[in-house]
């Protein structure tokens, strides 16, 4: 395939790293990332003692995982983010084939009733982390390439296609809060890449349709919607995770209960180190920590945006955006389910999570980002930013 | 550049757009976790840290009960408990044989369940001896625990079995004052904190905090122990000598209410209650004396008296006439003495315990002022002594009562009544009119000694004048010093009383040969204090009267209150003339009555026959001149 001029436009020279590195993203996934670290170690403690006989058990794997993230988020920056859009379809392929991999026996890891996870020589890596950034190439590249047609319904479909199929294949697992997440992602990119308000209702029909099909699908669906309304009601069934989140959140105040303080990681509150490590955030350090930490994504993404505005050309913008979308998802939705704002379901907090296929992706994602903002000669584009640059 | 400068605009817009959207979901979120954190997170946090804590109560020592003088009645003593946690048992054969032997055991059954159980504690005895646990503590067998626990330790064992109660495996009051006093005696539990995982595993850094037990209040009696063990002695006796059913005694302080002393037989030994028997425990443990009834019969032919006095409606020169019955409303209503008592003022009327007398009198009152005084006295309520499952007696439907019923009344029939409740009424009746609440309990006092309850005697009401009741007084004591309550009287005291025969009924019915007798007395006459009620249930063979059967029980317990009181004489005693019991067997019930009579003996008659069959004592024996005797005719 010839693409690449069509892919990028007329703005050929970007090649050279024009645009600058953007230190202040850098610094704060950094930071992320190590606190994700420590707070990792404080809520698994005390677990990985009991079950694994060793308190740094998750520390460990995460920091194994947070220096490859590093090694991702440097390689990624140093390639050409156009390289990523020439093999779009071979990223899709893979995504897809890990999806599909995951069914198979001896490949595919089950735990907790779902096969999520594929069996690598030294962890576990969870498919449908690859899969949205897959997705996320896949699109920004389609977007680039014909975003005339993405003012038409007919324009949006093959995203809509790739994005129902990957859906679909998670959806399997099952893996409920991913699909929602992809799904979500999906209509997010669409709209940033100019698809029109009335096309999205056509497709929201058919989604918002789908909603009590799946809850009905899985009678435990049903049951975690019950759970959320009111936890109290189970307190020691379906409720039970909810209850212990608030009881995290609650005993923590205003500051917490100091850092490695929690009570509630002393195995009452399940899964403390990966999806619910917010609650032990929230435990430990208050809604100050929490408030900080919010920020710090916040101004992650608001890089993330600058970036992709900033982008000389398409492919730049709409990959940028769309990891801003991921990492916005993510966060909020894993925030909305640990204050019981949503029902619940299960899904890392981005950088900190104990989870080593995810940091590693997002950590990676990163470096896509400052692909795109080194490979920007700012100022070209927009006036307002001549200023601010040399 | 200029071809996608309109589409460049729209994603700009809509980044901006997104970024918005991102910063107020963002902000959402902060208020709703501001809101848990901050609003909700101390309830969730009082919440949250009943899971962090592994509770152990700390047992507070119940509080002890002593008598006026501070003898203790009930404390508390060290036990054990022993548990067996199967994982940390190395020989369970050695274990099981060491326990199974002096626990009292199944070896087998132990064994098994040692070896064969799955969960991590088995208590195999509660409440073991401390000499008994010691020893199988010395064997220093792997696997077995012990905890010191307490139990509650009775020094006077078998006195006061139904009044003071008895406690559960628990420690906490069944019955009893036990009971009644629950809240006092309790105290309240300690406990030692632990901080723990979810699945009850101390934690490392953990450090124990303990709230202290608090132990319960001291709680101490009216009671006197001294004037217990008379009693007790008294209603064992009783119930030995005549071979009843059941012997009751109730002292009271007259002038406060207290309750001086309170026995039962049969009884049984509180440190060893047959829990085994729950039937028996409960025939055995129930208060008789404050939940039961019974048809008083003479001895309430006090209140008939009173409530006539005070009314006017007799006055001392008023005579009555006794043929032996009385006709009312055409039913015949027999005296005791079917032979009659002739012409009687009011106090020989007491003295003969004439029922005709006091038919007369109840039938003079009417229902309306019969009734009115003798709830004035308390009958048909509850005293509201501290204690449980009180009864307030059986009284006639006042709109129900006929003449007949009326006269029967009068001398004690036909109505029912508590032994505490006719107490407690005669106390008012002699002490100058004033009706006490009777009461168990005088004081409580906390751990650190403080004084927290005080029990001030109780004034009911005034029931009758201090004149009646000094006439009452006096006619009583002509009871003991004449007439048949001689047995009861103390040489060289004054003692007043009355004695009292009534035939039980069963299933509305009257049950031959069933009697219950009785005798409430009081002394000494010119300054009461103490007042004695005894009562035997269903004495055997022909000697039922109260005369005979109760009174001697109350005249030995005056005699040993006197001493233990030092309250001296006030009169010489005169020499008790003796003489021998003449032989009357043979003779017509008229004739042994004028033989006895010529003796200077009283008698009580068992028995409807012509001929005097029998006497109790034998011919020839010594007896004291104005005692009574017993004949009996067939």
């Amino acid at each position: 395939m010839r693409a690449k001029n069509k892919l990028t436009g007329k703005e050929n020279a970007s090649a050279r790293t024009a645009g600058e590195y953007d230190f202040v993203l850098t610094v704060v996934t950094v930071l992320l990332v190590l606190f994700g670290v420590v707070m990792v170690y404080s809520a698994s403690s005390y677990n990985a003692a009991v079950n694994y006989g060793n308190k740094y058990f998750y520390m460990f794997k995460q920091l194994v995982g947070a220096i490859l993230g590093f090694a991702a988020m440097i390689a990624l920056s140093v390639i050409d983010y156009h390289v990523l859009a020439k093999l779009r379809y071979i990223i899709l392929g893979v995504s897809v084939l890990l999806l599909v991999l995951v069914f198979i026996p001896g490949v595919g890891v089950e735990s907790y009733g779902a096969r999520r996870w594929i069996n690598l020589p030294f962890f576990t890596m969870q498919a449908s982390e690859i899969a949205k950034f897959g997705f996320i190439i896949f699109a920004a590249a389609y977007m680039a390439k014909y975003h005339k047609k993405m003012t038409t319904f007919k324009g949006i479909l093959p995203v809509l296609g790739v994005g129902l199929l990957i859906c679909v294949l998670i959806i399997l697992e099952p893996n409920m809060s991913i699909t929602i997440c992809v799904v979500l992602l999906m209509f997010a990119m669409l709209f940033i890449g100019g698809a029109r308000i009335k096309h999205f209702l056509i497709i929201a029909v058919p989604a918002v349709a789908m909603i009590p099909i799946l809850i009905l699908a899985e009678p435990y669906r049903l049951k975690r919607m019950l759970a959320f309304i009111d936890p109290w009601a189970s307190p020691l069934g379906e409720g039970y995770q909810l209850i212990q989140s608030f009881y995290s959140l609650g005993s923590g105040g205003l500051f917490g209960l100091g850092l490695f303080n929690s009570r509630q990681k002393y195995l009452f509150l399940p899964f403390s180190e990966s999806d619910f490590i917010f609650s032990i955030i929230g435990e430990e350090l208050g809604l100050v920590g929490c408030a900080l930490v919010m920020f710090a994504y916040i101004l992650l993404i608001a890089r993330a945006v600058r970036i992709a505005q900033n982008s000389t050309d398409r492919l730049g913008c709409y990959l940028a955006s769309g990891i801003a979308c991921i990492i916005a998802i993510q966060v909020l939705v894993n925030i909305a389910v640990v204050t019981g704002s949503i029902p619940p379901t299960g899904l890392p907090l981005p950088f900190v999570s104990a989870g080593s296929s995810s940091l590693i992706v997002f950590c990676g994602s990163v470096g896509i980002l400052q692909s795109i903002g080194r490979r920007s000669h700012v100022g070209a584009r927009f006036v307002k930013d001549i200023r601010r640059t040399r | 550049m200029n071809d996608s400068a309109a589409s460049t605009v729209t994603t700009r817009k809509r980044l901006l757009v997104f970024l918005i959207a991102i910063t107020f979901l963002f902000c959402a979120l902060l208020g709703r976790l501001a809101y848990l954190q901050l609003i909700k997170g101390k309830d969730l946090q009082v919440r949250a840290a009943e899971q962090w804590y592994r509770d152990l109560p700390l047992k507070a020592p119940r509080g002890k009960i002593t008598d006026r003088n501070g003898e203790i009645l009930a404390d508390n003593r060290d036990v054990y408990s022993i548990y067996v946690r199967p994982n940390a048992v190395k020989n369970p054969e050695a274990v099981a044989s060491a326990l199974a032997g002096p626990l009292n055991l199944v070896y087998e059954k132990l064994l098994e369940k040692i070896t064969s159980s799955r969960v991590s504690e088995i208590t195999v005895k509660r409440a073991v001896e401390k000499e008994v646990a010691e020893s199988i503590r010395a064997q220093n067998l792997d696997g077995i625990y012990f905890t010191l626990d307490s139990k509650r330790y009775y020094p006077a064992s078998n006195y006061l079995a139904q009044i003071l109660g008895f406690t559960n495996i628990d420690n906490a009051g069944q019955s009893g004052l036990e009971g009644y006093y629950d809240t006092y005696l309790k105290g309240t539990d300690g406990f030692a904190y632990t901080a723990t995982d979810i699945k009850g595993h101390e934690l490392e850094n953990n450090v124990t905090k303990y709230v202290p037990a608090i132990a319960g209040c001291n709680l101490s009696l009216s009671l006197d122990l001294n004037i217990q063990a008379f009693a007790e002695t008294a209603v064992s006796q009783a119930m030995a000598e005549h071979s009843a059913k059941g012997a009751s005694m109730i002292v009271m302080d007259c002038n406060t209410g207290g309750i001086l002393a309170m026995a039962s037989a049969p009884g049984f030994d509180l440190n060893e209650p047959p829990r085994d028997d729950i039937h028996l425990l409960n025939a055995l443990g129930k208060n008789k004396m404050i939940v039961d009834v019974y048809e008083p019969g003479s001895t309430f032919k006090i209140f008939t008296t009173a409530t006539a006095i005070e009314n006017g409606a007799v006055n001392g020169n008023d005579r009555f006439y006794c043929n032996g019955s009385r006709l009312v409303d055409g039913q015949k209503i027999k005296c005791w003495r079917s032979i009659g008592h002739g012409s009687q003022d009011l106090g020989e009327g007491v003295k003969n315990s004439c029922n005709c007398v006091f038919m007369d009198l109840a039938l003079r009152l009417g229902t309306d002022k019969l009734y009115e005084g003798l709830r004035t006295f308390g009958f048909g309520s509850k005293t509201n002594i501290d204690f449980y499952g009180e009864s307030k007696g059986l009284m006639m439907a006042q709109s129900a009562v006929k003449n007949v019923d009326l006269a029967r009344i009068g001398f004690g029939q036909a109505v029912a009544v508590t032994p505490l409740q006719l107490v407690t009424a005669v106390s008012a009746a002699i002490n100058g009119g004033t009706l006490y609440e009777p009461y168990f309990v005088s004081g409580a006092t906390d751990y650190t000694g403080k004084t927290v309850y005080v029990r001030q005697p109780k004034v009911v009401r005034q029931t009758i004048s201090a004149q009646t009741s000094e006439m009452l007084r006096n006619m009583l004591e002509k009871v003991v010093s004449e007439g048949g309550g001689h047995k009861a009287g103390v040489a060289g005291y004054r003692v007043g009383g009355k004695t009292g025969t009534a035939q039980k009924y069963e299933n509305g019915h009257i049950a031959q040969g069933k009697y219950v007798s009785s005798f409430v007395g009081f002394a000494p006459v010119e300054n009461p204090r103490y007042v004695v009620a005894m009562i035997v249930d269903e004495p055997g063979g022909y000697a039922y009267y109260g005369s005979l059967v109760a009174a001697p029980y109350a005249g030995e317990v005056f005699a040993k209150i006197f001493d233990y009181a030092a309250i001296k004489p006030s009169q010489t005693p005169e020499q008790a003339e003796q003489t021998e019991m003449p032989d009357t067997i043979g003779m017509t019930a008229q004739e042994a009555a004028e033989r006895l009579k010529a003796c200077g003996l009283l008698f009580e008659s068992a028995g409807e026959g012509e001929h005097v069959v029998s006497s109790v004592p034998i011919p020839g024996t010594r007896v004291v001149k104005g005692d009574v005797v017993l004949i009996r005719t067939e």
